[in-house]
């Protein structure tokens, strides 16, 4: 026991010593908020848009729809500086010119036929922007209506009084963070199943690296003759997960101090709180012990697998190339996140929070989302470490022989005789 | 006698396809330096590594201090100390936390490794290294810490691979005079090389393998009396007489390797250098010369293993699954 501890130590002491730990240790924070906040950021559109209305119509409907767009937003930002021009046929020619040599963001093409029709054209030298092109979608959409309502004989007042912006309160009903809002129940599942993704793929690699350092510096024959190839997987694996939990209670200490300054970090301007997307959820201690309890189950399950991997390998090139089975089940398990998110209590989403491969990522988000009974996360725990066990046990015996090899990569069928006579 | 520190009873060990090891058997005395002598690819490492439990035996035993060796044995690598053929440091750490974690995976705790470890580095030259990164020493430096880390410990056996390999001349000397300062102190030293020059230096006892099986054993005065023969080395001094006629007596002389002014001669079984010095002093021949030789252990090595044994090389010693 004694050797083990002294490999955790070794582990530990050469990765917190090295200058990638703290880079990734102060960084951590600011690549995680830039993670959140940045979509928001970039979803304003990136500022003031400059654009021609080119007029079409012989109603002052294109007249409404200049002042509509110069209007400032209820919040007091101004998305558009439009200006309107009468409809001429070399027109569209020269503006495209302008907006090629970008002085101008684009440009919006309306006629009569858009009150009639719906119909409406933008061009511009980006059209992708979800921001501009929904507010230009809003101002023409709500005109539109207005000016239909009216050529059918209603009151503009009326219209105008008719019109209420709904705002759908969400709020999930039972569970571990009840009263929390669906938006937070969202980001806390994603915040999640990001983190866990990230850190155990990170750190099985550095398992995985370890080992091969050991292999290729051929330390490992010396260390073979001393201790257990078991007792040194166990040490290595044990060994980088402290780092990770080191790392993390670091980037939860930072993480709420940036936090708690949110608001001079990103100005004075509205943060992505009012958007209603990416809020900060109230994180239960419950919430975290399961985070915490599938954090160490995924680790351990897909370390071991990295541990194999790695003593499989002979360079670190064979080692990229033999991690991809163990990357695919890794990643297929934080893509399938995204189905979860909108269904967490669908067929697919509770197999997944079962199979132990994914269920480190899986189970976490359907805690996030709510309403989990806890005879399913038992289960689901029970699961993922009774298969650690198993896992382990075939990664040590791939290890105990692997370790030792060199020359070429192990066939499947080499494996199986490896783990069979280890 | 008193008991054999290591003994090695009958192992074989096969690698898909070719018997790296034989059914070879050894047994090491206690304070006593041992060869492991064989070209390359004749088993030496396969069967270090074995006695260092890295490796399974596929039948056989190996007894390390009268207990078995292997997953079921008791853990006695407190008491050896290993150097393996490839020398294996982490590149990254510091000299000294290497020499740390090595010995205390040899069951030394820290404390007590450090204050060897500040010694050994003192006396080997490398105090001023002690802080700095292991792979920013040369090779040398490096095998020096490697065999510190080797013997930090005090261990009753040290097991060598090739220890010589790619030391140059000076500290080799540091390595054989440390080695000889161990077995005074009563240590047993088991080495493996291919350099019989090295080995005739060093070794009490010797063991000489290929194709990884035994082909003779024991002290080193002996291996030499049994094997190759008596030698005789004549040198002339002008007049030959009738060298040659006498030289092709078969009764007298077994084998001749003659030139002009110099002859080596093994002498047939039973035949008395005597009767050869009277023989050419009476045909008329003028000695500068003439002396009863030992063979050099690298005659013996190849009368026993033969040419042939260079084919040997071609086989991969590092064993493929």
């Amino acid at each position: 026991m004694r050797k083990v501890l002294a490999v955790i130590r070794r582990e530990f002491v050469e990765r917190v010593r090295q200058r990638w730990f703290w880079v990734m240790a102060l960084l951590g924070p600011v690549f995680f908020g830039a993670i959140f906040y940045l979509p928001t950021l970039l979803g304003r559109g990136g500022g003031v848009k400059h654009i021609v209305v080119i007029d079409g119509t012989t109603t002052d409907f294109g007249v409404q729809i200049t002042a509509r767009l110069n209007r400032p937003d209820p919040q007091g930002r101004t998305s558009f500086v439009a200006v309107r021009l009468p409809a001429a046929p070399p027109l569209e020619d020269s503006l495209t010119h302008e907006v090629e040599i970008k002085r101008l963001d684009g440009f919006l093409i309306i006629s009569d036929a858009t009150v009639d029709s719906g119909k409406a054209e933008y061009r511009a030298d980006n059209v992708s922007s979800f921001a501009t092109n929904g507010a230009l979608d809003n101002a023409l959409t709500e005109l539109v209506n207005a000016a239909r309502l009216e050529r059918a004989g209603v009151d503009p007042e009326v219209v105008k009084r008719a019109r209420v912006q709904i705002s759908l309160a969400t709020h999930k009903v039972g569970g571990a963070a009840s009263g929390a809002s669906a938006a937070q129940s969202f980001s806390l599942a994603y915040f999640m199943a990001f983190i866990l993704y990230f850190a155990i793929l990170v750190y099985g690699i550095n398992v995985m690296s370890s080992v091969l350092e050991e292999k290729t510096s051929r330390v490992v024959e010396v260390l073979v003759s001393s201790l257990r190839p078991f007792q040194l997987m166990l040490g290595k694996v044990l060994g980088v997960g402290a780092v990770s939990i080191f790392q993390f209670l670091i980037w939860g200490l930072s993480g709420r101090l940036l936090f708690a300054q949110r608001q001079r970090l990103m100005g004075a301007s509205p943060t992505a709180e009012d958007n209603g997307i990416f809020t900060v959820p109230h994180i239960t201690a419950e919430t975290a012990l399961v985070f915490v309890a599938y954090f160490i189950g995924g680790f351990l399950l897909y370390s071991a697998m990295f541990a194999a991997v790695g003593a499989m390998s002979s360079n670190e090139q064979e080692a990229r190339q033999t991690q991809q089975p163990v990357m695919y089940l890794l990643v297929a398990s934080y893509l399938s996140m995204f189905a979860m998110i909108n269904d967490p209590g669908s067929t697919l989403s509770v197999t997944l929070s079962l199979i132990p491969f994914s269920s480190p990522i899986a189970m976490p988000v359907r805690w996030a989302a709510g309403n989990l009974p806890m005879s399913e996360v038992a289960l689901s725990l029970a699961i993922l470490f009774v298969s650690i066990i198993g896992v382990t046990w075939i990664a040590s015996r791939i290890y105990r022989v692997g370790i030792l090899m060199t020359g070429k990569r192990p066939s499947i069928k080499e494996l199986v005789r490896w783990v069979r006579t280890a | 006698m008193t008991t054999s520190i290591l003994v090695v009873d009958r192992v074989t060990k096969r690698f898909s396809g070719h018997t790296a090891v034989d059914g070879l058997s050894l047994d090491i005395p206690p304070g006593v330096v041992y060869g492991l002598l064989g070209p390359n690819g004749a088993g030496k490492s396969t069967t270090i590594r074995m006695i260092m439990g890295i490796y399974e035996p596929d039948s056989g035993s190996v007894r390390l201090f009268g207990d078995s060796v292997g997953a079921s044995g008791k853990d006695v690598s407190a008491r050896v100390g290993y150097l393996p053929e490839e020398r294996g440091l982490y590149p990254k750490m510091k000299v000294i936390d290497v020499i740390l974690f090595l010995a205390e995976m040899r069951g030394l705790d820290r404390r007590q490794a450090r204050t060897r470890a500040l010694d050994w580095l003192e006396r080997l030259g490398l105090k001023d290294w002690t802080l700095r990164k292991v792979n920013e020493l040369s090779k040398g430096m490096q095998q020096k810490v490697q065999f510190i880390s080797t013997i930090i410990h005090d261990p009753d056996l040290v097991v060598m691979d090739e220890p010589f390999s790619g030391l140059d001349p000076v500290n080799a000397q540091v390595l054989k005079d440390t080695l000889f300062d161990l077995r005074a102190r009563g240590k047993t030293i088991l080495l493996s090389t291919h350099i019989m020059e090295q080995a005739e230096k060093l070794c009490e006892r010797v063991c000489i393998i290929a194709w990884g099986k035994k082909l003779v054993d024991g002290p080193l005065a002996e291996v030499k009396r049994t094997h190759g023969g008596q030698h005789v080395v004549v040198g002339f001094d002008g007049a030959n007489g009738d060298a040659a006629s006498i030289f092709a007596d078969r009764r007298l002389v077994a084998k001749c390797d003659n030139s002009a002014q110099q002859a080596e001669l093994e002498l047939a079984a039973n035949a008395d250098p005597q009767d050869i010095l009277k023989a050419l002093v009476a045909s008329g021949a003028r000695l500068s010369r003439f002396e009863l030789a030992e063979p050099s252990l690298n005659k013996i090595f190849i009368d026993l293993v033969g040419p042939e044994a260079a084919t040997a090389a071609a086989r991969p010693d590092v064993p493929r699954a």
